[in-house]
């Protein structure tokens, strides 16, 4: 079918469902959508019927929303010079668990790597926010990039926990059934599994078998197809670990910088235009490539590239963690499961058992318009607790602790987009990594290097880039110190006693571990960046009790006032100012 | 390994009271506290009104606690602060309780435990507060930590949700200092506070009660920018259509206590889910023997005098249990359905004597300070007039009466110091002043700062303002160089 005649079809689809509301065209690969509609939801739905599976075709979404203001990406207000004419081999925008595996892959070779990430953190965004499950690949379209590189990066995950010194467990998978009519469909999804994908190990558990290793599962279940390799990491510990490891090695890691603009070359005799210069808040930065691991803003870091060919539909997931008193209760993944289609775009969420002994239960998954919109919202919880009270009857509500969403950066065709720049010649798209995207990363990050070093060869192919051999891939973790044996933890508190004084009691955290975390490689003087590091505020309590000693640390060590620590970004002040200042007025 | 009789977790009011009560009764006994100082909550409660059931007096938190510490190591008790409780272990004839300090691990031996590991307060997301997750949302308590220890404002302009004590004594402490409290919001048709702390944190300052109300969202991505309230039905929840959004930069919340049992769970003890404390005896002895339980880790009390009580007791006991007493076999069980009461004490071994119990009510009281007496009135106010209760002589209705109409009032607050540790220092009113002098009196506590040692009791500021009181410290500052050293000095 050529472009007019796929552009045609597209526009019968269109009219039938919306008029003459929106329109499609097909060129070079795109198909760009414009017009105007009334809702989000009706937005999506018309990208989403435009979407064909050829090679390399994607939707890009024009159409507005009527009476609705452009989204904006949230920068920081600071501004500085810090970056202003810097040099690099390659800048990677995006802090997430792509932007810093593909740091940490790149520094096996001697180039000069800058990351930079808008947040004042790495993993505030997807990144932070999902379940943190390594999956084991079920459930994926075939042909699909989700698919070719799954099951090759939960194969890494043993090396690069056990390397970055991150907790990591194989924790198993169960999709549970509760009607017999599902066996032979799962069984024949089995055998494919076996001897089409090469998975040897997923098998069928029944009844007994299944309630022996997980007893507090629906007893109406009658058989779970059991993913042995399915496994659970921290996502966002993995994602600070992989930028701590990628800044020991000799990466720049930037935060509180955003790309706000790219200065784009075109070359006299004609062919591709190139990069030649990003502007951030904290000036501009000269690279030889840009690799665009923007997550939700891919599209727009793309579009300041003059390279957009796709677009990303953001779509919220909330996940809610319990008590560790609940962790006992499920000590692998769970989830009910019909045969009927999935619609929803996610596994369906399901009961998970952290490597922090929690219980993490989500997540959901709704179209958003708003590329940042966090916000929790009451039905979530109660819709994913409906759901997974038949995975598990006696999970409770009661029992959580906390909960937050993300927003998954996803695009029309649902896969990801991993290639060089269709019409800029020095880029790379790392876009579209939703889930399985922690999974995938590791995987995906050595292809990534691989092309950019390829790129770079091919920039200069005299001067082509050297292996690093100073590369170290090993990175020492804060103690744990709760998580040790009596005789080592005591010998580690005579050798620093800080080690002794527990600053946080629900996660039994010490104050030596909170000054690790803000020693570290990637430096984060904030309430949350310490959280993320080492835990104090994770516990039951929610840093009722520890955050102004937290905070009191952080200035302490930082020699910055207590009113001017953060809890996150650079206006997320805690303190607003010492008491006695304020005027007071009569009754 | 170091042997005890009895060990007590927790340098609170009501570790104390069990610690200096089981020494007093023979046992050789050690102290845990986790923070650097003894005293429990108290040391950040700088309001008065405390002790007035003991000692008949209305003293601030830290002076009630003085009180306590000052006793404890005159009796030259062992303590260890700073010192976190990570293990206990029960076996043959007693306990092995590990612990973890900036010395090491350690490991003591003892008969019998006593928890007194008070309370903690229910999360924003215990409560289902939706939207953003901004920082300035605090717990009442977390806030009168940043105010009371450390000298910050944790808001100018808050929505307090929930009407407990500290939310309503956080609304005055916050309105001394300076900022907006727009008003406090009551998921419940009734108050959850007391009805002393309604009229003087909440009346005085004409904060606007919301019954019947809760918060339904937060806004703002680094900072609190506003909140949404709306009204509930019965079953609290939300009625659509009332929403309302109000301006902020916090929210503060004081919707409820939790006792902290953890400890008392890994050692198998079963807890009441109405008290969310143990399960006790008419000694406070848990269910596995030996496991003594008193204070807000028992159940939450809404004045320490009872929790000073409860310490006691169980100290009392666990000296007794550990001279290895024979305690009564008899058990009956007194829990009452249909209050909202829970029975602290249900199984009544011994039943032969006359026992005190425990309860938490949902009714509003007030306690007369005229005499030693402490009457307990109800009071309740029906078409506008005032009716009293369940005092001993007149002189408890016109007390009730000036407490509800009165001009004169306590204040407690914090002055500035040089001293790094211990950025302010509680001080309070010697005696109380007329009501419309309240801010002029706080304009002048503004102006102190201290930069020399302070004994508590000691005149900052004689007849402030030309009253007949004067601004007295209510804690202490006594070593230049560690001021921290405050409750140690008499070791």
């Amino acid at each position: 079918m050529n472009d007019k005649r796929l552009e045609e079809k597209l526009n019968r689809r269109l009219r039938r469902a919306f008029a003459m509301a929106v329109s499609a065209s097909v060129e070079d690969r795109l198909i760009r959508l414009s017009g105007e509609l009334e809702s989000w939801e009706d937005i999506v739905r018309a990208c989403s019927m435009c979407v064909v599976k050829r090679a390399g075709f994607h939707v890009v979404n024009d159409i507005s929303l009527r009476g609705a203001k452009p989204q904006k990406m949230s920068v920081p207000n600071h501004r500085d010079t810090e970056l202003e004419g810097r040099r690099a081999d390659v800048l990677i925008i995006g802090g997430g668990i792509s932007g810093c595996t593909i740091a940490r892959a790149l520094m096996r070779w001697q180039l000069d790597v800058v990351l930079i990430d808008k947040e004042a953190d790495l993993a505030v965004q997807a990144s932070g926010r999902n379940d943190g499950e390594v999956h084991p690949g079920v459930d994926l379209g075939r042909g699909s990039l989700k698919q070719k590189y799954v099951v090759r990066g939960n194969r890494m995950f043993d090396q690069l926990c056990e390397e970055l010194d991150v907790p990591f467990e194989r924790c198993g998978q169960y999709a549970c059934f509760g009607e017999w009519r599902a066996l032979p469909l799962v069984w024949l999804y089995a055998l494919q599994r076996r001897f089409v994908c090469g998975i040897d190990d997923t098998r069928i558990v029944f009844g007994r078998r299944l309630r022996k290793k997980e007893p507090k599962l629906n007893a109406d279940f009658k058989f779970a197809l059991y993913n042995p390799q399915a496994g659970c990491v921290c996502p966002y510990g993995l994602t600070i670990a992989c930028g701590e490891n990628a800044a020991a090695n000799g990466a720049q890691i930037s935060l509180n910088t955003a790309a706000l603009e790219m200065e784009l070359a075109q070359p006299a005799g004609g062919g591709r235009q190139s990069i030649t210069g990003v502007r951030t808040n904290r000036g501009m930065i000269r690279p030889r490539l840009v690799i665009n691991a923007a997550g939700v803003f891919a599209d727009d870091v793309a579009q300041m590239a003059g390279d957009r060919f796709y677009s990303i539909h953001p779509r919220r997931g909330t996940n809610s963690i319990l008590d560790k008193k609940a962790g006992p209760l499920m000590r692998s993944i769970a989830s009910v499961k019909s045969v009927k289609k999935n619609t929803a775009h996610t596994k369906g969420g399901g009961i998970l058992h952290t490597v922090h002994d929690n219980l993490l239960v989500g997540p959901d998954a709704v179209e958003t318009r708003e590329k940042e919109n966090f916000a929790t919202e009451k039905a979530s919880i109660d819709a994913v607790f409906a759901k997974q009270r038949v995975t598990m009857p006696v999970l409770s509500e009661k029992d959580i602790i906390t909960y937050f969403t993300g927003v998954r950066p996803a695009t029309f065709e649902e896969d990801f987009i991993i290639e060089k720049g269709r019409r800029t010649e020095n880029l790379i798209h790392c876009a579209g990594i939703q889930s399985p995207g922690l999974t995938t990363a590791p995987a995906v990050a050595e292809d990534v290097a691989a092309l950019a070093v390829a790129m770079l060869k091919e920039q200069e192919p005299k001067k082509p880039p050297v292996k690093n051999t100073c590369f170290d891939p090993r990175r020492r973790g804060i103690p744990r110190l709760a998580a040790m044996s009596e005789a080592e933890r005591d010998a580690l508190i005579r050798e620093n006693p800080d080690y002794g004084i527990i600053v946080c009691r629900c996660e039994e955290v010490s104050k030596g571990e909170i000054l690790d975390a803000l020693r570290a490689p990637v430096r984060v003087p904030t309430v949350d960046g310490v959280k993320k590091r080492v835990r104090p505020g994770m516990g039951r309590c929610q840093g009722g009790f520890c955050l102004p000693l937290v905070a009191r640390i952080i200035s302490e060590e930082t020699g910055v006032p207590l009113e001017e620590v953060k809890k996150a970004g650079e206006r997320a002040v805690i303190s607003l100012g010492r008491t006695k200042g304020a005027k007071n007025e009569g009754i | 390994m170091k042997e005890y009789d009895v060990i007590v977790i927790g340098g609170g009011p009501a570790g104390l009271a069990a610690a200096i009560s089981a020494h007093k009764n023979g046992a050789r006994t050690l102290l845990i506290e986790r923070e650097e100082r003894l005293g429990g909550i108290l040391k950040q409660c700088i309001h008065d009104g405390f002790g007035i059931i003991r000692f008949g007096e209305r003293l601030t938190g830290p002076e009630y606690a003085k009180r306590f510490v000052r006793e404890f190591h005159a009796l030259k008790i062992d303590s260890l602060i700073q010192t976190f409780v990570t293990d206990i272990r029960k076996d043959e004839g007693g306990f092995t309780v590990t612990t973890v300090s900036s010395r090491g691990l350690g490991k003591y031996r003892c008969r019998a435990l006593v928890l007194a590991t008070g309370c903690r307060e229910r999360t924003p997301r215990q409560v289902s507060i939706h939207g953003t997750r901004p920082a300035g949302v605090f717990t009442a308590g977390t806030a009168q930590h940043f105010v009371n220890l450390l000298g910050q404002m944790p808001t100018k302009k808050c929505v307090i949700l929930g009407s407990g004590d500290i939310g309503l004594i956080m609304a005055r402490r916050l309105t001394l200092e300076g900022a907006e409290v727009v008003g406090v919001y009551e998921a419940r048709p009734e108050p959850s506070g007391l009805m002393r702390n309604i009229m003087q944190c909440l009346e005085d300052y004409d904060i606007p009660l919301h019954l019947s109300h809760t918060v339904t969202r937060v806004f703002g991505r680094d900072r609190l920018e506003g909140v949404e309230v709306a009204a509930v039905d019965e079953n609290m929840q939300p009625l659509a259509g009332t929403e309302e959004r109000i301006d902020c930069d916090a929210l503060i919340l004081s919707v409820g206590l939790i006792p902290e049992n953890e400890v008392a769970e890994k050692l198998g003890v079963t807890i009441d889910p109405r008290t969310r404390g143990p399960l006790c005896d008419e000694n406070l002895m848990t269910d596995v023997a030996g496991v003594f339980s008193c204070g807000n880790s028992l159940h939450v009390s809404d004045l320490v005098d009872y929790v000073t009580e409860s310490g006691e007791l169980a100290g009392h006991a666990a000296a007794a249990y550990s001279r290895g007493e024979e305690r009564g076999e008899e058990s009956k069980d007194v829990r009452k359905e249909g209050h909202k009461a829970a029975a602290q004490q249900p199984e009544l071994k011994a039943a032969a004597d006359e026992h005190d119990l425990y309860f938490r009510t949902d009714k509003k009281k007030m306690i007369c300070i005229t005499c030693p007496n402490s009457c307990l009135l109800t009071v309740a106010e029906e078409g506008g007039n005032i009716i009293v209760s369940g005092n001993r002589c007149p002189r408890g209705r016109d007390f009730a009466i000036a407490e509800l109409t009165h001009p004169m009032r306590t204040i407690s607050s914090t002055v500035r110091t040089t001293y790094k540790a211990v950025p302010v220092l509680p001080v309070r009113v010697s005696q109380p002043i007329p009501k419309e002098k309240i801010f002029a009196v706080m304009a002048e506590i503004n102006k102190v700062l201290v930069d020399h040692p302070v004994r508590a009791g000691e005149i900052l500021i004689p007849h402030v303002l030309g009253l007949d009181a004067d601004v007295i410290a209510a804690s202490e500052i006594l070593k230049d160089t560690d001021p921290e050293g405050e409750w140690e000095h008499e070791q």
